[in-house]
């Protein structure tokens, strides 16, 4: 069951751009984990846990996001991820960038 | 019968077959070697194992109290291999680095083949098969059912062939006895010495003349 050779092209790129898309569903909302998966999973950014916990660690220990501890009203409490205002002004950073980014590719190859 | 094993997943009580407790183990335990010297390696597998021991939560109910081998294997694929990210470390750089580019879908361990005796219509070969190729079993016996009426139609005799090879596999591919190896089955497992090409030669060493004679 291998991607199609176009999405494979792109694997990289997808891979590289899901902490900025994290970064952005985080700022949105409060969101756990199962939110964050169920958010992406209609997406071309689909993702699962075994990424998903390595990824938020090493960005909470970046200082971008941090969680909290709330009860649930299944099961045990649940973390609630957030963004620091270090977090707040990566996102707007790489805002900017993505935005010079898509001008750049649109620019690129005009007469 | 399968032997029920008792687990602790985050301070609760999970029962699951023993093979589905050999596939979760052996998750676990990539998950570990995948994370190397991550600071935060204990946390990352406390919370794997919560959304591990909630997807359980899903196949459990009041007249249901033992998570399968199928369940658990269906809840690994869903939570998906952990990705240990740019600096694997020590354990994990020795064992994985060549896998370290791949995708994160590929499976992190080569595939053996075996019979699985779990499900099985007669030996488990099909079965082995499908876990192989990652596809239904009803598909590799439909194959083998239409190998055979397409050799009849052709030959105008019994389908030999599909039969002899049918059977060649029966007693050239090993059984899936231990939790790991039913695991390498699947591709989640790895240190055992087995690959379709060793499959190959045992073929060709044990049955290399019987084609001939059998002509």
């Amino acid at each position: 069951m291998s991607a199609p050779p176009l999405n494979e092209k792109f694997a990289s790129i997808r891979k590289g751009l899901l902490e900025f898309l994290i970064l952005k569903i985080v700022a949105s909302d409060k969101v756990y984990v199962a939110d964050m998966l169920q958010r992406l999973s209609t997406t071309e950014f689909a993702t699962q846990e075994g990424t998903l916990y390595p990824l938020l660690s090493k960005m909470r220990r970046e200082g971008t996001v941090d969680y909290e501890w709330h009860e649930s009203d299944a099961g045990p409490p649940r973390k609630y991820y957030k963004l620091t205002p270090k977090g707040k002004a990566q996102l707007d950073e790489l805002n900017q960038y993505w935005a010079y980014i898509n001008q750049t590719f649109d620019n690129l190859g005009r007469a | 019968m399968q032997k029920v094993i008792t687990i602790n997943l985050n301070g609760n009580a999970y029962q699951l077959d023993e093979s589905g407790y050999g596939a979760l183990h052996t998750y676990l335990e990539h998950a570990d070697a995948q994370l190397g010297g991550n600071p935060d390696k204990a946390e990352i597998i406390r919370d794997l194992e919560q959304s591990i021991a909630e997807k359980c939560l899903r196949f459990l109910g009041p007249g249901k109290s033992v998570v399968s081998t199928l369940e658990v294997e269906q809840i690994l694929r869903e939570v998906g291999p952990v990705d240990g990210g740019t600096t694997p470390s020590g354990h994990a750089a020795g064992q994985h680095t060549p896998h370290a580019g791949s995708d994160a879908t590929t499976p992190p361990h080569p595939r053996r083949l075996y019979q699985i005796r779990e499900g099985a219509m007669l030996s488990g070969v099909c079965n082995g098969l499908a876990a192989y190729f990652n596809v239904d079993p009803t598909i590799v016996r439909v194959a083998f059912v239409v190998s055979a009426v397409v050799e009849m139609a052709v030959t105008d005799d019994p389908p030999w062939i599909t039969v002899m090879i049918y059977v060649l596999l029966v007693f050239v591919v090993p059984y899936a006895k231990t939790s790991e190896q039913r695991a390498a089955a699947q591709g989640a497992s790895e240190g055992i010495p087995y690959k379709v090409q060793e499959v190959v030669e045992r073929v060709k060493a044990k049955f290399g003349g019987l084609h001939h004679k059998a002509r």
